[in-house]
């Protein structure tokens, strides 16, 4: 297949038709900054972090969703990018109840690295204090609202990996939540199959199993890309 | 050259801050060759004099810590937020999510250890709650923050030497950030 010529950050590429700009950038070592992305699942770009400027658009564009054409000029690094990647992520802090002192997840979190990577040492914005559901009725497994990120990278891989759907979102805006299956406890599910995918998906300490207390959890988002990697040589 | 003035300030925290810059264990006498803490905890003094640095520990949680804030702000040339609860209020804004009624209830009057005996108490002496824990941000103009908690002993100290050798500390820059 022939390959396409790219430029990213003001080197040349060659790449194949089809691929996206993150593909790209990951293959070859560019670092682009990502939340919603996980390897194995489509991606929807979410979390707006992944944004790159390409000459001749005056819009960013999610580099996860949008492919690469001929001889496309792609910047990564530039003060517009760093400026909104900063925003974005003190409005992720800023839009729920993120304390890290108390969370499964602390140190080993994708947010507070993420918060460290964009040099983020306070935010700008002022808190909203949502009140949160709490969801432990399942038997192993919590959700907490108030550490979600609407990254739906959950919902993703209960519907494309497990084939479950259990997860899915409701409304809008500050508002927008994630449900189990019509709004029901989790517990209740007929569709969860309690394989535990989406805790190992969830980037933050939303989703957690109950066998562990703060600054306990060790994530493995890596797993959902090897079955599916393993899923193409049964196939 | 003249010696400073340092002053650190428990506001709505926990004290664990404070734990922090004292677990920079001998590097005190660095800071001592310096300046001198004016005022702390640990210090008898009832108001802050004018000082070059104020750490500040905590939350804004009353009108106590309202107005000492306000009177920190216009006495310190540097003004410090240190924690995760002077940054971004943490578990002390925990309280936020329910009314200010409830909170005292469950604390005072409906805790266990009451034997259903608890009241609210009301002496005039005491500071008064404020319906909602804001951070130090949201109040004054802060210069700088140390977030974390606690932060690194460390990374108190490298803030502390870089203010106090008339330099501008980079947190992001030494990898010293931390939050939780």
């Amino acid at each position: 297949m022939n390959k396409l010529t790219i430029y990213i950050d003001d080197k040349q590429f060659q790449a194949e038709p089809g691929k996206s700009i993150l593909e790209v950038c990951r293959e070859h070592d560019i670092e682009i900054l990502t939340m919603c992305h996980l390897k194995g699942v489509n991606d929807v770009g979410a979390c707006r972090l992944c944004l790159v400027e390409i000459e001749g658009m005056s819009k960013l564009l999610s580099a996860c969703t949008t492919k690469i054409t001929a001889n496309m000029v792609i910047h990564t690094k530039t003060e517009r990018i760093k400026k909104y990647q900063r925003i974005t992520t003190e409005l992720f802090f800023a839009e729920r109840n993120h304390v890290c002192a108390v969370c499964v997840a602390n140190g080993t979190c994708e947010l507070q690295d993420l918060g460290y990577k964009v040099g983020m040492d306070h935010i700008r914005y002022p808190f909203l204090f949502p009140k949160c559901e709490v969801d432990t009725s399942h038997p192993w497994y919590v959700m907490d609202q108030n550490r979600c990120i609407m990254c739906t990278r959950c919902v993703r891989v209960c519907n494309e990996v497990e084939g479950a759907h259990n997860w899915d979102v409701k409304n809008r805006g500050y508002q927008v939540r994630i449900i189990s299956d019509f709004d029901t406890p989790w517990g209740e599910s007929i569709t969860c199959t309690s394989c535990g995918k989406c805790l190992q998906a969830c980037p933050t300490g939303a989703l957690w199993p109950k066998a562990i207390v703060q600054g306990q959890m060790k994530k493995n988002p890596e797993i959902i890309d090897e079955l599916m990697e393993r899923r193409k040589m049964i196939l | 050259m003249n010696r400073k003035k340092i002053a650190t300030v428990w506001l709505g925290g926990c004290s664990g801050c404070h734990m922090s810059l004292l677990d920079i264990d001998e590097l005190i006498l660095e800071v001592a060759k310096l300046a001198d803490i004016v005022k702390s905890p640990i210090v008898d003094c009832k108001e802050l004099p004018d000082v070059d640095i104020a750490l500040i520990e905590g939350s804004v949680t009353s009108d106590e810590h309202m107005n000492e804030l306000l009177h920190i702000r216009k006495h310190a040339k540097v003004l410090v937020a240190l924690g995760d609860c002077a940054v971004m209020t943490n578990v002390t804004g925990m309280r936020n999510y329910f009314p200010l009624k409830e909170v005292f209830d469950a604390a005072y009057v409906d805790a266990v250890s009451n034997d259903s005996e608890g009241s609210v108490p009301g002496h005039p002496a005491l500071l008064h709650l404020n319906d909602k824990v804001v951070p130090l941000p949201e109040v004054v103009d802060v210069d700088f923050v140390i977030p974390g908690c606690p932060p690194g002993a460390d990374a108190i100290f490298y803030v502390l030497s870089e203010f106090l050798n008339d330099r501008i500390p980079d947190l992001n820059e030494t990898k010293k950030l931390r939050y939780g």
